[in-house]
C-alpha cells in the first residue's frame, strides 16, 4: 500500500464525501431497482383490493424509478467532480502535460529559428553577388565609410593574406568612382548589415 | 496519463447511462404479457456488469486521488515557451512582410523600365 499522506483536512474531507457518494448512489440504484422488481410480482389479493393494490404499485415503481434517475445523475455529477479534481490535483499528470508542450513549443521555435537562419544564408549569397555587380558598375555612389559587402570582403581576404605573408596588401579596387581614401575598420557597418559570420560564396 | 483517466471516466458516465437503459429495457419487457427470459438474463447481466465497473472504477480513482493530492495549488506554466515560440512566429511574420515589400518594390522597379523601353 502506498504511503499513508497527510492530506490538508478539506481535501481529505473532500475525498471522503465522493467515497460516501459512490456508495450511497450505487446502493441507491440496487435497492431501488430490486424492489421495482419485487413489486412487480402479482400476488394474491390481500386485504386491499386487487385496483387499490395496482395502484399503490404504480405509485411506488414511478418514486422507486426517480430515485434510481436520481442517483444515476447524482453519479453524473460526481464523475464531473472527479474530474475536475483530477484536472487540479494530479500533479504527475499536469507536469507530463506541461512539460509535452513545452517540448512541442520549443521544436516549433527551433523548427522556425532554423529556417530564419536558411533564408538569411540565402539571401546575404544573392545580396553579395547583387552588391558586387552593382558596385562595380558606373552607377554605385559609395563612400569610405560605407562598404558594400564584396568589398569589405575583399579587403579582409587582403588583410589576411596580408598577415600571413607580410607582403603588401592588393590596392587595384574594381570601384568605378574612386578608391577609397583610407582604410575602414572592418567592423564598420556595411550598408545596414552586420559583420556577422556570412558565407562568402 | 492525464488523457488516459480522464477517458476512463468517460467510459464510466457511458457506463451510467447504459445501466439507466438496461433497468429500463428490463422493467418495460416484464410489463409484457410474455416475457423473453434469454432477453432478460442478458439485460440483468449487462446490468450487474456496468454497476460492478462503475464502483470498481470510480473507487479506483479516488483512491488514486488520495495517494497523490496535495492540497497545494500546481504553480507550472508554459509561458515562457509559449512566449518565446510566439516571438519566433513573429520573427517569421516580420521577414515574411519585409520580403512582401521588398518583392513589390522589385515588380515596380521592373515595370518601370519595361514603360521606359516600351516609350522609346
Amino acid at each position: 500500500m502506498a504511503n499513508q499522506r497527510v492530506l490538508p483536512q478539506s481535501k481529505e474531507t473532500l475525498l471522503q464525501n465522493y467515497n460516501k457518494r459512490l456508495k450511497d448512489d450505487i446502493k441507491s440504484i440496487m435497492d431501488n431497482f430490486t424492489e421495482i422488481i419485487k413489486t412487480a410480482k402479482i400476488e394474491d389479493e390481500t386485504q386491499v383490493s386487487r385496483p387499490t393494490q395496482a395502484e399503490q404499485d404504480h405509485y411506488e415503481m414511478h418514486v422507486r424509478a426517480a430515485n434510481i434517475v436520481r442517483a444515476g445523475e447524482s453519479l453524473m455529477k460526481l464523475v464531473s467532480d472527479l474530474k475536475q479534481f483530477l484536472i487540479l490535483n494530479d500533479f504527475p499528470s499536469v507536469n507530463d502535460a506541461i512539460s509535452l508542450q513545452n517540448q512541442q513549443l520549443r521544436s516549433l521555435q527551433d523548427e522556425c529559428d532554423k529556417k530564419l537562419t536558411s533564408l538569411r544564408d540565402e539571401i546575404a549569397i544573392d545580396l553579395y553577388e547583387l552588391e558586387e555587380e552593382y558596385y562595380s558598375s558606373s552607377y554605385s555612389q559609395w563612400d569610405s565609410t560605407d562598404l558594400p559587402l564584396c568589398e569589405a570582403y575583399r579587403r579582409r581576404d587582403s588583410w589576411a593574406s596580408r598577415d600571413s605573408s607580410g607582403s603588401s596588401a592588393q590596392d587595384d579596387r574594381e570601384d568605378a568612382d574612386g578608391t577609397p581614401s583610407q582604410e575602414t575598420n572592418p567592423q564598420l557597418h556595411l550598408n545596414g548589415h552586420g559583420t556577422a559570420s556570412v558565407e562568402k560564396p | 496519463m492525464a488523457n488516459e483517466r480522464l477517458r476512463l471516466l468517460e467510459e464510466v458516465e457511458k457506463d451510467i447511462a447504459m445501466v439507466l437503459q438496461c433497468a429500463g429495457t428490463i422493467v418495460l419487457e416484464l410489463s409484457k404479457d410474455k416475457h423473453n427470459a434469454s432477453f432478460l438474463d442478458r439485460q440483468l447481466a449487462q446490468f450487474q456488469t456496468s454497476i460492478n465497473r462503475i464502483e470498481s472504477e470510480l473507487s479506483a480513482q479516488i483512491r488514486y486521488l488520495t495517494q497523490v493530492a496535495t492540497g497545494q495549488p500546481h504553480e507550472g506554466s508554459t509561458y515562457s515557451a509559449r512566449k518565446d515560440c510566439q516571438m519566433a512566429l513573429n520573427r517569421a511574420e516580420y521577414a515574411k512582410v519585409k520580403l512582401g515589400e521588398l518583392g513589390r518594390t522589385c515588380e515596380a522597379t521592373l515595370e518601370q523600365q519595361q514603360q521606359q523601353q516600351q516609350q522609346t
